[in-house]
């Protein structure tokens, strides 16, 4: 496989021959003789490394272009549309030449690969890469061209009222059928009709090109008011067959939009039905065995819902590694195990450094205490304000006195006091018969900032 | 102040009518057994059409209102909200809903609703959160009182009548809610009366429903919480 064409940075004046010599594996003097000699057939070899100069980019831009068009690219490259609009929008610059060289190969011509590839570093790299089979088409029509050239230099006397319009005719098809991939990849990336105009303008264009090019051959005379006649009529024709043929295309248009529509719902119920069959189904049909104890049935209810929720709910802009998606999964751990609902109400979050761990183990720690001991519901609140990160476990139960707990009873003393302290933080328990509150504090550092909501509106 | 004379046409002898509105009648059935004795159910509805003419024709103190409904504009609960006041319904209005997202809680509260509540709530919850809406006060669940210190931020500002934030003593209390704690347990750690409590959660209640801060909309549409 070719190295793409580009400019190279270590030139003699703008790497267009050290850059070819790479593309092409030979030596770059070899190429530079070649440029000399082109020169002195009447200038051709400035012409040419001038055209190169303008449209081949240099590598620094090709590193550019291929940044921006990864979003696209990755999302292509994932659908899999195919080998045509795989070519066409998803592969970045450098490999467009080259996926452009093996569809030339493929069609049995390979001396149009390299016109195609300097073709396709051109300026409008950005339409033209959309479908590299267009390039294809340019570089056989310049070929042709070229052959007819040479053709009548060797004294063949070519008809060019015969060529010219069946070029132009040519040109407009090639332009309104390169609709099609346009269209396939359209349906794709946006629905929301951006590319539309182009794509109008395109098939203005080609319509425009082929009426022309069909009046230059039929109007060989030459004489202009025969062509006008001529171009009134095509247009009254063409406005007639469109009159009628509006009806058919429209119907067609609609059952098209409709079925897709239909199609994108069906895909959007089975998803939602296969859901609910593997969990919400399979967890009513285990609660209808349990029936007969209550803290299982409590207990299934609650792990189903909080699924569903977090299938239902969940918040595409939250980090699953945050303090804050961290202290709902212990929660539900702590639900499933003692079957007392914990729920979680945060504000504001903190990415999960060493620190905030050991702050989400401690939080655990306190909501197991709270269903373990208090077996009763638990509140847990998260604030991450702008100087502290606060985790407040508070439960209804009777309470106990924290005195009173035996010096061999490591979990309050190691598993939150210690804790807490050796990450710089604090933490506080109080307790009374109206229930208990464990109060984890931890300052906020550089490493755990997250931009909430609500500090982006300040 | 608004909410102390809102307060004085509240219920007299102390029972309060509601109509139920919620789609699901397993639900409404499950909540009608669930309120307590001083609650009288004057009747049920099942969609915004529904909603509307039961309300209409019972005329009840409050009204316990699902936030996702069939019918109408596809509006839900706020529609019904927007609808009877149209009407000029006395009826307060508590929104129940199983829907934790920010979107839903914030439309219903913003379309005049005096409180919020989750449908895991316990039967003597709702009764008591039945009769402080139809006082005249505003109930907010712990996760209410998130929403808002999540959309208003928890900066607190010295001017009172700011709509845009939350004074000092309004973010306390919304704390502390969001803590878990009661109204009669956040007025015994303030040192202040149950009464001065609900009247920052009434303020803050009209902050949520009248800021004009186009961002908390947007906060809401942005934020799915759990």
């Amino acid at each position: 496989m070719r190295p793409p064409l580009l400019r190279s940075p270590d030139g003699i004046i703008a790497g267009v021959c050290a850059g070819l010599a790479a593309h092409l594996g030979v030596k770059r003097s070899w190429v530079r003789i070649g440029m000399g000699v082109l020169t002195l057939a009447s200038g051709a070899g400035v012409l040419l490394y001038a055209w190169l100069w303008i449209f081949v980019p240099t590598a620094a831009d090709r590193a550019a272009e291929s940044g921006r068009q990864t979003g696209p690219a990755a999302f292509m490259h994932g659908v899999g549309v195919g080998a045509g609009v795989g070519a066409a929008g998803a592969v970045p610059a450098g490999a467009g030449s080259r996926a452009t060289g093996q569809t030339a190969r493929i069609l049995g011509d390979p001396s149009s690969a390299p016109a195609a590839g300097a073709f396709d570093a051109e300026g409008w790299r950005e339409r033209t890469l959309r479908a590299g089979r267009r390039e294809v088409l340019f570089g056989t029509a310049l070929l042709l061209a070229a052959a007819v050239l040479v053709l009548q230099l060797l004294g063949v006397q070519v008809d060019w009222g015969f060529f010219v319009p069946i070029a132009v005719v040519a040109t407009g098809a090639a332009l309104a059928w390169s609709q099609l991939d346009e269209v396939r990849r359209a349906r794709v990336m946006n629905r929301a009709g951006a590319e539309r105009a182009g794509g109008t303008l395109r098939l203005l264009a080609g319509i425009v090109l082929v009426v022309t090019g069909v009046l230059v051959a039929l109007s060989s005379s030459g004489s202009w008011t025969l062509t006008m006649a001529t171009l009134v009529a095509v247009l009254a024709v063409l406005a007639g067959v469109g009159l009628v043929l509006a009806p058919w295309g429209l119907k067609f248009w609609r059952d098209l939009e409709a079925e897709r529509a239909a199609r994108v719902r069906e895909t959007e119920r089975a998803e939602i039905a296969a859901h609910l069959h593997d969990s919400v189904l399979q967890t009513l049909a285990l609660i209808q065995n349990r029936a007969d104890s209550e803290t299982d049935v409590l207990r299934l209810a609650r792990a189903q819902e909080r699924e569903l929720r977090q299938w239902l709910f969940a918040d595409p802009t939250r980090d699953p590694g945050s303090l804050a998606e961290r202290l709902k999964v212990a929660a539900g751990e702590v639900e499933d195990l003692y079957g007392h609902p914990v729920s979680v109400v945060a504000v504001g979050d903190a990415h999960l450094g060493s620190a905030e761990d050991a702050l989400a183990q401690a939080a655990r720690e306190a909501m197991l205490n709270a269903a373990r001991h208090a077996g009763v519901a638990v509140s847990v609140y998260l604030e991450a304000g702008p100087d502290t990160v606060e985790v407040f476990v508070r439960d209804r139960g009777a309470g106990f006195d924290q005195s009173a707990v035996p010096a061999d009873r490591a979990g309050i003393r190691e598993s939150i006091h210690s804790r807490m302290m050796r990450h710089g933080g604090s933490s506080a328990i109080r307790s009374d018969r109206d229930g208990t509150e464990v109060r984890l504090c931890l300052p906020r550092t550089e490493a755990n900032a997250v931009p909430t909501e609500g500090e982006r509106q300040r | 102040m608004e909410e102390k004379t809102v307060a004085a046409d509240g219920p007299v002898d102390g029972t309060v009518s509601v109509v139920i509105v919620d789609d699901h009648g397993i639900f409404r059935s499950g909540l009608r057994a669930a309120l307590g004795p001083v609650i009288r159910v004057l009747g049920e509805a099942a969609t915004v059409e529904e909603a509307e003419a039961v309300i209409g024709a019972t005329a009840p103190d409050v009204v316990l209102l699902d936030v996702h409904l069939p019918g109408g504009l596809g509006g839900g609960g706020a529609e019904v909200i927007h609808r009877c006041t149209r009407q000029g319904t006395t009826a307060r209005f508590l929104a129940l809903s199983v829907s934790d997202s920010a979107e839903d809680v914030v439309a219903v509260i913003r379309a005049g609703a005096r409180g919020y509540v989750t449908k895991t709530i316990s039967g003597p919850e709702i009764t008591d959160a039945v009769q402080r809406i139809a006082s005249g006060d505003a109930v907010f669940s712990p996760r209410l009182a998130g929403f808002v210190l999540d959309a208003f931020g928890t900066a607190s500002v010295a001017v009172d009548d700011e709509l845009d934030r939350l004074s000092a003593r309004e973010l306390e209390v919304m704390r502390l809610i969001a803590r878990g704690y009661s109204y009669k347990e956040t007025a015994k750690e303030l040192f202040i009366s149950v009464k001065t409590i609900e009247t920052h959660v009434s303020a803050v209640l009209r902050k949520l429903q009248l800021s004009s801060r186009h961002e908390l909309t947007r906060w809401a549409t942005e934020r799915r919480l759990l």
